[in-house]
């Protein structure tokens, strides 16, 4: 009888799992990724009001389109949560290519579009699409799926470390041609420590970081402007109203902050003062307004993201399923790094480059990129958690 | 086996990833804590340096009342158009537009912004109606923005405009009254510190700095209805007789006010385009003439003050004509042998200079100095004339002779009030007044008593049957007064077809209240006598003030023959 009643009652148990989200999905990742997107909502109305009422008429301009994308994103994401992995491991390869094309059709003009001096957007009628968004995802993918496929020869010889490092930096070509440095450096950082986290021998890896770190010097040293950047962001007060202009401005609005801020909607330099306030800036506005304590909010909120999806990634591990575990480390290092990266610049460490800050900032490419990477992530979870357990 | 290695392997890198991730936002948040707390004061004054503005806060200036606290001049919020030429120049595709709402062309703005690229702040349009204000709101053009300032407003316009004055577009004094009690006027703008978004426009009122403070009011003598009727009578006067220009003053007797000073032309002063030199001139205050006629009364003082004249003296005019010199005075017809008071009465050129030559040098010089000829009146008006009168030492035969009758000296329509004002006021000259006095003014003692009673007799026969004026008449008062036809000399000769008509006169004779001065230049028609022209003018103005100012009529019997026996009778009796 209780042989029986018992085995009557766990499927019971099984069923009602089934039912319960915070069982099936990482619900305090989900958590921090809402609070991330009401947040980065509330922002960007309170950053655009002011150049929404000015060059549109319409003060809510960018918060209506930002809702839009948050919509998109939100339904991509929940896309992602339903496709199996094997979908990804399998598509890796044919992603980036496509990612590949859609960079080099932004760079045909006609077809691409220039804002500010850099071609990075695809026009589609009433939106703009930015493949550069898209192709760091589709990067992650691939590498993941390579080092999956190829770990023996990742780990013994060099050619499996120059292969993507070869494909990485074609990629790396096209989007400094149209340009844009941050997201080079995003995806070529990431896809260092994913090949780090993939085993290749230390000793290589550190000769291939000091060639690449003299690439890249030598990238920058190339373009007059991008040393205006770097030197511009580290002595911005040598010249406030010219190179150092939008920084002196970012550094004032976190100054003005102090601890809890002005309050929303509080914000002096959004009123023209900070450029790209509502965009690559907008942290700068958060920081005014809600001061030192929404800093540390945002920054706690990305470190969390980042350490849920390595402990993601380490349960992948043990159980064994390499794939998963290094997407997952692959999506916590480039959302990580995008965040850190952005609000470094926000704050001065880092030199202005033109990055927003995921899950926030306006822009419909980077909200349905970083949405589908959280996705992703989540699904990730998702299969440790129900397979496994053969729920 | 591997997998396992592999996996602590993967330990040590992953721990090293994440630590470098930690350690990153661990920066972050340090770079952020040093920012907010340890570099706040200087990002703040930064900021503060880049918003923080400074504004005036534009101060209203005091009204101009007349004596009864009715509004002359009164400030009004205006909006002037002004533009940053930087932001402006950026949206030329705007300019059309602008240029159209302000009633200008394109190349006029580029005009108004060529060379002022440098500058945050550049006026398009001062002062400009609300629907245009509205109008170029509604453009939301960048760099095109208003200005709230003041104005003035004129209710009584081109009636009182040359004593009232005018302000400029800064709304500073400029004419008149405005400008002789700008100091009093004028308010002081007050300070406030606001924050500006880059566009210039005021985001939040930070504190204030200096209370704005606004002007005083300012009393003037002038009474509103007097001034309406002086300058109606006026306007009606130059118009009938064709003349270039006219004045008249109104004086109180007792305290020197100006109760009503007008000018034929006149201006629009709430017009800018109205405001030609022209018309802005004060005439009664700035214009000089030769008094003619209207001088004799003072001669007579001058002999009767002296000693050397009696009262009652007999003077031989025939045969009408005085050779002095070269020069010959003539009269207009032969008067025969006459009284002093016929004199006056029938204005006479021989017997003035006749008087004249008899007297000490000096004894002429001194009464006109002490009447106030020759010598600003006091009046702090801007610009104001003082007329000429020569010193006696240089003065022969020839020139006491002319000087008589009026002719050698120089003087405004505000002196010519004031000399007479001292006939009316028992002897005693008052420095003339455009504020309202509360005190009655007690005036410098420069005739005798006895004198001036004497010459105000002798000016009353001027207005009996028989004398130049009886056309100044004022039914039920009493009116002494002078007429004055004068040749005005032109390049140096007297033209024998200009002149001017002049009436000085006073009412009511029994006690003088007013003093009133009629001008009329260069009557066009056949009637040019002061007597026709001037002394008309005079009586419609002393009529209607006398009215308004509730004087008590002192003639019952209707002025004409019982006036002259009685006043010829006084003079007679009086110095037997």
């Amino acid at each position: 009888m209780t042989a029986a009643a018992a085995s009557h009652a766990v499927p019971q148990a099984r069923a009602k799992d089934r039912n319960r989200l915070s069982l099936r999905y990482d619900a305090w990742l989900l958590g921090a990724v809402l609070i991330l997107l009401v947040l980065g909502l509330t922002m960007v109305a309170s950053a655009s009001i002011a150049i929404g009422d000015r060059s549109l008429g319409q003060p809510f301009y960018y918060f209506w389109r930002q809702m839009a994308y948050v919509a998109v994103g939100v339904a991509l994401g929940l896309g992602a949560l339903r496709v199996p992995l094997v979908f990804w491991q399998r598509a890796g390869v044919a992603l980036l290519v496509m990612g590949l094309l859609l960079l080099a059709l932004a760079l045909v003009p006609g077809i691409g579009r220039e804002v500010n001096g850099s071609m990075r957007w695809i026009s589609l009628g009433a939106v703009n699409l930015q493949p550069s968004e898209l192709v760091k995802l589709f990067a992650v993918v691939y590498l993941a799926g390579y080092l999956v496929r190829r770990n023996e020869e990742v780990r013994q010889s060099a050619r499996g470390f120059l292969k993507p490092m070869a494909l990485l930096t074609l990629i790396a070509g096209l989007l400094l041609l149209e340009p844009d440095y941050g997201a080079t450096v995003v995806l070529f950082a990431t896809a260092l420590a994913m090949l780090f986290l993939g085993g290749v021998p230390l000793g290589r890896f550190t000769g291939w970081m000091l060639a690449a770190a003299a690439v890249m010097s030598v990238v920058v040293l190339l373009a007059p402007y991008r040393v205006e950047r770097l030197t511009a962001f580290m002595d911005p007060w040598a010249d406030p109203f010219d190179s150092g202009f939008q920084l002196t401005q970012a550094l004032i609005a976190v100054g003005r902050g102090e601890w809890l801020g002005v309050g929303l909607g509080g914000s002096v330099q959004k009123l023209f003062y900070l450029p790209e306030a509502h965009t690559d800036f907008l942290f700068a506005v958060l920081a005014e307004e809600f001061g030192l304590a929404g800093m540390i909010l945002v920054i706690g909120l990305f470190t969390f993201v980042v350490w849920r999806a390595f402990s993601i990634a380490r349960r992948a591990e043990e159980r064994a399923r390499p794939f998963s575990a290094y997407l997952a480390y692959g999506l916590g290092i480039s959302i990580g790094l995008q965040a850190f990266t952005n609000i470094g610049v926000n704050l001065g460490v880092l030199p202005t480059k033109g990055l927003t800050l995921p899950l926030m900032s306006y822009g419909g490419s980077s909200m349905a990129a970083s949405c589908l990477m959280l996705g992703l992530l989540l699904r990730v979870d998702h299969e440790l958690r129900t397979r496994d357990r053969g729920i | 086996m591997t997998a396992r290695r592999a996996s602590k392997s993967h330990g040590f890198r992953r721990d090293l990833v994440m630590s470098a991730l930690l350690g990153a936002a661990g920066l972050l948040i340090w770079r952020a804590a040093e920012l907010t707390l340890a570099h706040k004061d200087f990002l703040q004054d930064q900021g503060d340096a880049r918003y923080l503005r400074v504004i005036s806060a534009p101060a209203h200036r005091g009204m101009i009342l007349d004596r009864n606290g009715e509004p002359l001049a009164i400030s009004t919020p205006l909006d002037s158009v002004w533009a940053n030429p930087a932001e402006l120049a950026a949206n030329r595709q705007r300019w059309p537009a602008l240029a159209k709402v302000l009633g200008l062309t394109s190349r006029d703005l580029a005009r108004l912004l060529a060379g002022r690229m440098q500058r945050e702040f550049v006026y398009l349009k001062r002062h400009v109606s609300p629907a245009l204000a509205k109008a170029v709101q509604a453009l939301e053009i960048p760099g095109v923005a208003l200005q709230r300032e003041y104005g003035r407003y004129y209710p009584t316009g081109e009636v009182t405009a040359h004593v009232v004055g005018l302000t400029n577009v800064d709304d500073a004094g400029q004419e008149g009254m405005e400008l002789a009690f700008d100091d009093w006027l004028r308010g002081t703008p007050g300070a406030k510190r606001v924050i500006r978004d880059r566009f210039g426009r005021t985001v939040e009122d930070v504190e204030s700095i200096r209370q704005s403070q606004p002007g005083r009011a300012l009393h003037l003598s002038v009474d509103r209805r007097i001034q309406y009727l002086a300058y109606r009578e006026l306007k009606a006067a130059v118009r009938r007789h064709r003349a270039r220009s006219g004045s008249v003053v109104v004086l109180d007797v007792q305290s020197g006010e100006v109760l009503a000073l007008v000018n034929r032309p006149s201006y629009n002063p709430n017009n800018r385009a109205d405001r030609v030199s022209d018309r802005v001139r004060n005439r009664a205050a700035t214009d000089v003439f030769e008094p003619g006629s209207t001088v004799k009364p003072f001669t007579v003082a001058a002999g009767l003050q002296s000693g050397s004249l009696s009262a009652d003296a007999i003077v031989d005019t025939t045969p009408g004509l005085l050779r002095v010199g070269k020069h010959t005075v003539r009269d207009i017809r032969d008067y025969g042998v006459i009284n002093v008071a016929t004199i006056i009465q029938k204005s006479s050129n021989v017997g003035a200079s006749r008087i004249a030559l008899d007297l000490p040098r000096e004894a002429l010089w001194q009464t006109f100095a002490d009447v106030g000829f020759g010598a600003v009146t006091g009046s702090e008006f801007p610009g104001e004339a003082a007329g000429s009168l020569s010193d006696f030492t240089a003065w022969g035969r020839i020139h006491r002779a002319t000087l008589a009758y009026g002719y050698g000296l120089s003087v405004t329509s505000l002196q010519l009030a004031r000399a007479y004002g001292v006939i009316a006021g028992d002897g005693r000259l008052r420095p003339i007044t455009f504020l309202r006095q509360d005190q009655p003014v007690a005036g410098e003692r420069v005739l005798s008593s006895a004198t001036a009673k004497r010459v105000k007799a002798m000016l009353e026969t001027v207005l009996v049957d028989g004398g130049t004026g009886v056309r100044g008449r004022v039914a039920g008062y009493r009116v002494a007064g002078k007429t004055g036809t004068v040749k005005k000399s032109v390049d140096g000769r007297y033209a024998d077809d200009r002149y001017l008509a002049v009436f000085a006169g006073m009412a009511p004779v029994s006690d003088p209240r007013l003093v009133v001065v009629t001008v009329v230049d260069e009557p066009g028609g056949k009637e040019y006598y002061g007597g026709q022209v001037a002394a008309p003018l005079f009586a419609e103005v002393m009529t209607g003030a006398l009215r308004m100012l509730g004087v008590s009529p002192d003639d019952f019997g209707g002025m004409g023959h019982r006036v002259a026996l009685s006043a010829n009778q006084r003079v007679a009796s009086r110095d037997l």
